[in-house]
């Protein structure tokens, strides 16, 4: 009888309402909002090249936009992979209703895409025409209709060409900042899930999706570089790194900012979500998101500002907190995802959430899903130089 | 032919025009007829819905020829429960007021099975204050009778205090600490 008790006690006092028993959205949906943040952040540095003319980004400003067509082209993956019968979504596209969010995002999608993809063209047109010429076969084909069919370099089509990259720019940046913006808001408009439902949602998203596509373009191209035996260019690292440590501040304080509002208010499901980042959450949230990734590249970033540094040492530095802050993001987005679904609405117990290795949606698939965008990014390589060939005289 | 790059982009932004409005009239094609009348569905779903015929009654369209079991079952703990959620599906033994079926019935280790779908521990989900749950065959142990005793052999299946409660008037006996 004791068993029986005990057993009751603990449903009393740790009941879940039963669809909030099982984390319905793992770690396909911790992707999402990742990959989507990536292809911002890229776009974000492209975007400070061509539009804010910030001329020390040139090495990186046609890499960024490669990098963002590769992951944007990933970014729908994880969400397909978790629908039961994926083919379905095109039906939520023909038959948008005001009331369901994720048709939107299937549009803005599709727009912020068209329009990548005419910025990359105009963006590599110079290079793509003499590129026509040494090619042979199908890639020649291919060459000759991403390049319109055009050998057009004249000053005139030239200037035509940097118009409309501005103009693709200007309207890119606010679609990319509503493409993500948008992702925080779907996530947002979940009610029951007190941890996602606040406006300020689509704002922690956006500027935490700014870090980890600058980071990821820093570290990418450090890498890249080193591994191919080219020269590192410090001006471009260094703008990088200010950038970074920008969006790195509003990021942080934003998500900062939310906690503490909450728990000074003490609104609503407070004790709640309390208890979650004191208790589930306690290690992945405030040790590895918050002391781990978020204190110690503050410390790194103010160390990179004010100290002067050797340029190895700097470029070390840059990859290091880099690399931190994209695990910084990763794991703000699981704390998001499946720390919010750890809680129960009935606001008297919590859920738990393993990990499954060969799950349908298990660390092997996020594997994999990760490494499509790096498959596409180097066959992307292929097609599209990363690099100029000024790039190297350029760098010192 | 020799076109100007100007006139090149020119059929390029066309073409672009030109998909998205086959985008549209594709869309428009695939579109059910009656989609969107009332709201973003097929208005016509409605009517054929309502074509459908129906399936399940009412407790109270199994007490109309049940009588006895109606005196029981709605004085019991078990009254909100649905006739059909034990017994199955009305339109399998009624159709237009004349009986047309027999609904099977469960028996000795079925009705056990049948009582755990709700009455389980096992189904951690549910509040012990909306609903009492036990674990078998612990419970069996701990009022001390036969492992293989069915639920039915003490409760009865309508009213589950029914005999307990009876029980404890004839003999006056109260459980330890209550």
């Amino acid at each position: 009888m004791d068993a029986v008790n005990g057993t009751a006690t603990m449903l009393i006092s740790n009941y879940v309402f039963p669809n909030d028993l099982h984390v319905h959205w793992s770690m396909m949906i911790v992707l999402y909002p990742y990959i989507t943040g990536l292809v911002d952040g890229a776009f974000i540095i492209a975007a400070l090249y061509y539009l804010f003319d910030i001329k020390s980004l040139k090495p990186l400003a046609r890499f960024s936009l490669l990098f963002a067509l590769a992951f944007l082209c990933c970014a729908t993956l994880p969400l397909l992979l978790h629908l039961g019968r994926p083919e379905r979504n095109l039906n939520m596209l023909l038959t948008p209703s005001p009331s369901s969010a994720m048709a939107g995002f299937g549009y803005i999608y599709a727009v912020s895409m068209g329009v990548l993809v005419f910025i990359v063209l105009f963006v590599y047109r110079p290079d793509l025409v003499v590129l026509r010429d040494t090619s042979k076969g199908l890639l020649k084909l291919l060459y000759r209709a991403i390049t319109f069919d055009s050998r057009d370099l004249s000053t005139y089509s030239l200037a035509l060409d940097r118009k409309i990259i501005r103009f693709l720019v200007g309207i890119g940046i606010p679609i990319a900042a509503v493409l993500h913006g948008y992702v925080g808001f779907i996530f947002g408009g979940v009610k029951a899930i007190p941890t996602w439902s606040t406006p300020l949602m689509p704002v922690i998203f956006l500027f935490s999706a700014c870090l980890s596509g600058i980071s990821a373009i820093i570290l990418a191209y450090i890498v890249i570089r080193k591994i191919t035996g080219r020269s590192i260019d410090s001006d471009c690292i260094k703008t990088c790194i200010k950038t970074l440590t920008l969006f790195f501040i509003l990021a942080f304080a934003f998500e900062m900012l939310e906690v503490f509002s909450h728990s000074y208010l003490k609104s609503g499901y407070h004790h709640m979500v309390e208890g979650l980042l004191n208790g589930p959450l306690a290690s992945s949230f405030w040790l590895w998101q918050v002391k781990i990734c978020s204190v110690i590249p503050l410390v790194i970033l103010g160390v990179m500002a004010f100290f002067r540094m050797g340029r190895a040492m700097y470029h070390f530095w840059a990859a290091v907190v880099s690399a931190i802050l994209l695990l910084q993001v990763l794991i703000m987005r699981w704390n998001v995802v499946i720390g919010g679904q750890l809680m129960s609405k009935s606001a008297r117990g919590y859920t738990e959430f393993h990990p499954q290795w060969f799950d349908k949606e298990g660390i092997l698939a996020v594997i994999i899903v990760m490494a499509i965008p790096f498959m596409i990014l180097f066959v992307l390589s292929r097609i599209f130089p990363f690099w100029t060939p000024d790039n190297e005289t350029t760098v010192t | 032919m020799k076109l100007s790059y100007r006139l090149r982009l020119l059929i390029v932004l066309i073409s672009l025009g030109v998909l998205t409005g086959g985008g549209l009239l594709l869309k428009h094609l695939l579109l059910p007829d009656s989609f969107g009348v009332y709201g973003p569905y097929r208005a016509n779903a409605i009517a054929e819905a309502a074509l459908v015929p129906i399936r399940h009654g009412t407790n109270a369209s199994c007490f109309k020829c049940h009588a006895y079991e109606a005196g029981i079952h709605k004085t019991g703990r078990h009254q909100t429960i649905s006739c059909e959620f034990c017994h199955g599906t009305y339109m399998d033994h009624v159709e237009n007021g004349r009986k047309i079926g027999t609904l099977p019935v469960k028996r000795e280790k079925q009705i056990t099975t049948l009582c755990l779908r709700c009455h389980n521990t096992e189904i951690k989900a549910r509040s012990e204050l909306v609903i009492k749950t036990v674990a078998m065959p612990n419970h069996l142990a701990d009022q001390n009778v036969k492992l293989t005793h069915n639920c039915n052999q003490c409760h009865h299946v309508h009213a589950p205090l029914k005999y307990i409660i009876r029980a404890k008037q004839m003999t006056r006996w109260t459980e330890a600490g209550r």
